[in-house]
């Protein structure tokens, strides 16, 4: 472990390349490799990093690129790529089929805004656009949480009780681009953490078979029901790769959310990414007040865990979501997914904030003036936006 | 927390400035943060960065709000009331010649300091006057108020890997920055007013130009140049190729000829003979195949209305002796100029060895006729029949002002066969000359043309259209080393002529079966003067070897006959011959020259015409020194399609070779001139603007303009940011950037 400055992508990049370098052993690791703004970074680091089993592919799309990733991953090779934004859309149909072959990709998301108008800054829109492309979806608050969350991203992916692909999400120039302190992995960590890549279902010599042909109705439900299932094992997995992650690095890395001061909360915040730290800062303001507010962070975005937040919210009986993304017609996606897991309480006044669209800058005066806003709320309304620009 | 803000522009390097004092401050252990506000900015533009130090882990991610020290890159981003957020006690540092007591009214109450952080930097040779990269020379003074040591900074500025002359910019800023309490009040921040409303989609004042005068962020602008394009460079008469090949491309025949005139007044005369070296140099060649520039010379010269003559309208009064081609246009020059014009012809016709030496077949009567008739409507006298000897020479520089020699080659270079009673060799200029007049006939003979010239080639072709039975080329070296134009050698092979290659004859003997040529074998040596590789005999015995034949005609070269001239006379082309009394003598053509072509001929004139035209008003009409090449290079062959070259009608070898029509019958497509219209636009227009409107598709700002025809197009440089997009757009290599 060394202490060293990094920016968000180089980050995220460098742990790639651990995990790529630690199956050199096994069938080493390939990544299919194409640049946009903001994630060009983490495909430089890649291109110039010495594997000693392993290929970065330079492709002309963001749809070969994931196409490189599944069939290196048909072969057995520990896969990963990163894009953001409008690639992301443009990989969107190979995305799917990643997913629905059930192979253990894992992609870095730099959250930007999907254009037009052209739009650089970050928006979680692109990697929610995935949200039902059978992915586990984690979303990164700091350099740290990023780089041990994309190992960790490997080994529950792996695992074959998951056996699916991984998006780690961060946001776009805010975590990408900032240059911060994070304690980097060694190699020798990384190698203990991470078991060799084991792809039961990937091509083999001696037993042809093909992939993703026609199926009956009744298999096709059969697959997404193992799917579901697999999604449901990813918490059980997760829990335990935290605990194994604790013993080699000493750290214990955030699971599905991460609550603070909601115990006694009468109001819960939710938030995601850097906005989250910023969330959390002023509770802690806020607190010494003596108001009684508690924040969650939510990181774990498919699958959603449900039990973990309703746990997490407990009595409160007041929840605002703080969504940096946008459905047009609905409102805030985590909002909705929040919304579903309370529809059970009618006492529940939930309410949705829609901020730092197209990548505004989330200051603690934005996050106060939503807080004051919902402290003197009786009802909910429709999702609020931050400025008064509707 | 220490916050703190940099501004400064695009280029200056200020997002590195951030990560080098978080860089300082990371390695004595702080937790940092540093970042940039990132945007599709360019070069020049105002950015911002931010950089955070703390001693506990950094937890906020938002843009810095309320910096502790405010780091201004560029002076000329200082607006007042810059420092309102500055917090109490916090410090300003801005790159800056001035003394910092110029800020008084701008930051009273402040701790400023100040460093000059630009002539440190570009004195050094990081940037330039217009973007220097100071963030290495301002971290030096940043250092300074921060009250970091010298060697932390240094330290900051390895771990980013800057070395050299960054660390000795950091270092001399470290010794020179000054600090200053401005006296006065620190100004408190205005209230936030209402924020400007942003644009509805529907709104009718959304779009049209940015009200950011973005070209002041340029570095560099966009420059347009013509550059000389291949064909031009080389055309030996001089004619702007490029412009009448354009426009035939735009079906204006009158003005392809009238660009023709300006240079030569033999169009059609060159759209037949001219062995076209811009053929040769076209850079479409490099592409797929040339643009077949003689046969559209040929079309506009076919197509165009020829335009009316002037009369003379100057005293003096210019002799042109020879009517070749060099003293045709030689006469014509001068006679555009207003001088009345005296043209010598030893021959009964006007036309010279364009009409003694050119076979009909390539070149027919009416066409040369035609070309001279419209010469002679120029006030131009003709004298044929005139043999002029030294003294009539004498004669001519007392009653003109100036003279023009251009008599040709009229010596022919003999060879030595021996005696053959029956078959005494004959020149070929003279058989040609005798063949014009319809005065032989060789049927059923053999005949073998000794030479490899285009005489050696218009000899051999027509003795086969006047019944010769069998027709032999014999030439000492290969064929690739034969001078005649290689489509002649082409033409004359597919009629059926036989090339003896290698062979040099040795002598000419009677047998009882008729003359027979003795015949050397020979094989290539090494290079002699010319270049070429001298031939050398054969030395196996079965190199020498007998031809039977009838004929036997001498094509080997020609030399000028200086006896007209005044003894001690030396020939250079254009140059005036000194140490005569009366007019000046002026030299052109193949007499000069042996150049050998009707277009170098041509070129000959024109810059005669000029010289005679000096020398008689003092009036300079040479044109200035020639713009650079546009080489293959200039030009981006990927953006033009490939398009084949136009079919081109010629007499089948069946057909022509016993007759003297003419061969060549120009584009397939038809006298409407079609396909010279298309050959035409096959032409890239190398180096020459020709407003194919790409830079004005791809600018990527909209600034590139469509000005009137002449003017073409023009930059808007308050808006151009200097990308260089147009010039990689433009294919043709006309467009270029400069540095501001």
């Amino acid at each position: 472990m060394s202490r060293s400055l990094a920016t968000g992508n180089h980050a995220a990049g460098h742990a790639l390349a651990l995990a790529g370098e630690a199956n050199r052993n096994a069938r080493g690791c390939c990544a299919g490799a194409y640049p946009i703004t903001p994630q060009t970074e983490i495909i430089e680091y890649l291109s110039g990093f010495p594997f000693s089993k392993g290929r970065i592919v330079l492709v002309e799309s963001e749809h070969s690129a994931m196409g490189v990733c599944i069939g290196a991953a048909l072969s057995g090779a520990r896969t990963f790529t990163a894009s953001s934004s409008n690639g992301l859309a443009y990989m969107t149909e190979n995305i799917f089929a990643a997913g629905y072959y059930r192979l253990p990709t894992v992609m870095i998301a730099v959250n930007r805004t999907l254009g037009p108008p052209w739009n650089i800054w970050v928006d979680q829109g692109d990697s929610l656009m995935m949200r039902d492309a059978a992915w586990m979806q984690f979303y990164c608050d700091s350099h740290q949480d990023l780089q041990d969350t994309v190992l960790m991203a490997f080994r529950v992916a792996e695992d074959k009780r998951v056996m699916l692909p991984v998006i780690v999400a961060m946001d776009g120039f805010v975590t990408s681009h900032t240059q911060m302190v994070v304690d980097e992995p060694t190699q020798e960590q990384v190698d203990a953490f991470l078991p060799e890549c084991v792809i039961p279902h990937k091509l083999k010599h001696d037993h042809p078979s093909t992939f993703g042909g026609m199926t009956w109705p009744s298999e096709t439900e059969h697959h997404r029901w193992e799917i579901q299932h697999s999604m449901e094992n990813a918490m059980t997995v997760l829990e335990e790769a935290r605990d194994e992650f604790e013993k080699i690095f000493g750290r214990r890395p955030a699971g599905a959310l991460e609550a603070f001061e909601t115990e006694d909360a009468e109001t819960i915040f939710i938030a995601c990414n850097t906005m989250a730290r910023t969330l959390r800062n002023v509770v802690i303001e806020r607190r010494k007040k003596g108001e009684k507010i508690g924040m969650i962070r939510s990181k774990l975005f498919r699958p959603f865990p449900r039990k973990e937040l309703l746990e997490a919210i407990g009595p409160a009986k007041r929840v605002a979501v703080l969504d940096r993304n946008h459905s047009p017609g609905s409102g805030g996606i985590f909002w909705q997914e929040v919304a579903a897991t309370l529809s059970h309480d009618p006492d529940m006044l939930l309410q949705d904030y829609l901020v730092g669209l197209g990548g505004g800058d989330v200051t603690p005066e934005n996050i106060n003036a939503i807080i004051d806003d919902m402290s003197e709320r009786t009802t909910a309304s429709d999702p609020e936006w931050k400025d008064d620009t509707a | 927390m220490m916050e703190i803000t940099i501004c400064g522009r695009g280029g200056q390097g200020g997002v590195t400035l951030a990560k080098i004092i978080a860089s300082a401050y990371f390695l004595k252990g702080k937790y940092v943060q540093a970042f940039g506000v990132y945007a599709a900015e360019r070069s020049g533009a105002p950015i911002q960065a931010f950089a955070r130090v703390d001693d506990n882990e950094i937890t906020n991610h938002n843009q810095v709000q309320n910096p502790d020290y405010l780091i201004v890159l560029d002076r000329t981003l200082i607006v007042p009331g810059m420092d309102a957020t500055l917090k109490n006690g916090g410090s300003i540092i801005v790159n800056t010649p001035d003394d910092n007591t110029d800020y008084k009214e701008l930051f009273p109450g402040r701790e400023v300091a100040t460093i000059d952080a630009t002539s440190i930097a570009v004195s050094n040779g990081l940037g330039t006057r217009t973007v220097p990269i100071v963030n290495t020379t301002m971290a030096g003074a940043v250092a300074r108020v921060l009250d970091l040591s010298l060697m932390d900074l240094l330290a900051g500025l390895e771990h980013l890997n800057f070395a050299g002359t960054n660390k000795t910019c950091a270092r001399e800023a470290y010794k020179m920055v000054r600090s200053q309490k401005i006296p006065g009040e620190i100004v408190k921040p205005p209230e936030v007013t209402s924020k400007p409303r942003v644009a509805d989609l529907f709104d009718d004042d959304v779009g049209g130009m940015p009200k950011i005068k973005t070209g002041s962020w340029a570095t560099r602008k966009p420059e347009r140049r013509q550059l000389t394009p291949p064909c031009n460079h080389v055309c030996p008469a001089g004619n702007d190729v490029q412009g009448f090949v354009a426009a035939v491309g735009k079906e204006n025949y009158d003005k392809a000829l009238g660009i023709i005139l300006e240079t030569s007044p033999l169009p059609a005369i060159c759209g037949r003979v001219c062995p076209a070296p811009c053929m040769e140099t076209c850079n479409r060649a490099e592409y797929d195949t040339s643009v077949n520039v003689r046969e559209i010379e040929r079309a506009a010269a076919e197509l165009g209305v020829r335009t009316a003559p002037n009369r003379s309208s100057r005293q003096e009064k210019v002799a042109v002796v020879g009517s070749g081609p060099a003293g045709l246009s030689t006469a014509y020059q001068l006679a555009k100029l207003g001088y009345p014009v005296s043209l010598y012809e030893a021959g009964d016709e006007l036309g010279g060895v364009m009409r003694t030496g050119i076979p009909a077949y390539r070149l027919p009567r009416d066409v040369l006729d035609e070309e001279i008739d419209y010469i002679l409507q120029y006030d131009i006298a003709p004298h044929t029949g005139c043999q002029l000897r030294r003294e009539d020479m004498l004669r001519l520089s007392r009653e003109y002002q100036a003279v023009f020699v251009a008599t040709g080659l009229q010596n022919v270079s003999d060879l030595d066969l021996g005696n053959s009673a029956s078959a005494e060799p004959v020149q070929g200029l003279h058989f040609l000359e005798q063949v014009r007049q319809g005065n032989q006939r060789l049927d059923g003979q053999r005949v073998i043309v000794i030479g490899g010239g285009n005489t050696a080639m218009d000899a051999a072709r027509s003795a086969l259209r006047i019944g010769a039975s069998e027709v032999r080329v014999v030439y000492r070296r290969t064929r690739s080393e034969m001078p005649a134009i290689h489509e002649e050698i082409e033409q004359a092979l597919e009629e059926g002529i036989i090339l003896d290659e290698l062979v040099a004859p040795v002598s000419l003997t009677d047998s009882d079966e008729g003359p027979l040529l003795t015949c050397q074998g020979m094989v290539l040596g090494p290079p002699d003067a010319s270049g070429r590789p001298r031939p050398v005999a054969d030395t196996s015995p079965e190199a020498r070897f007998n031809l039977r034949c009838d004929l036997v005609i001498l094509a080997l070269g020609q030399s000028h006959d200086i006896s007209i001239l005044p003894e001690g006379s030396v020939i250079k082309e254009g140059e005036a011959l000194l140490g005569l009394s009366g007019a000046p003598f002026f030299m052109g053509g193949d007499f000069a020259t042996n150049a050998g072509t009707v277009s170098a001929a041509i070129g000959c004139g024109v810059r005669a015409a000029r010289h005679i035209h000096r020398t008689l008003s003092g009036e300079d009409l040479f044109p200035p020194p020639e713009e650079p090449v546009a080489s293959a290079e200039a030009i981006k062959f990927q953006r033009f399609e490939h398009l084949p070259p136009e079919k081109v009608n010629t007499l089948s070898p069946a057909e022509r070779r016993r007759c003297f029509d003419e061969v060549h019958l120009g584009f397939q497509a038809g006298p409407d001139g079609t396909g010279a219209v298309g050959e035409a636009l096959r032409c890239l227009s190398c180096g020459v603007c020709n407003s194919c409107d790409r830079c004005l598709e791809y600018c990527p700002e909209g600034i590139l303009r469509q000005g009137s025809e002449e003017e073409g197009y023009y930059f808007d440089l308050e808006y151009c940011k200097g990308c260089g997009v147009c010039m990689t757009a433009c294919p043709r290599g006309a467009i270029y950037m400069t540095n501001l």
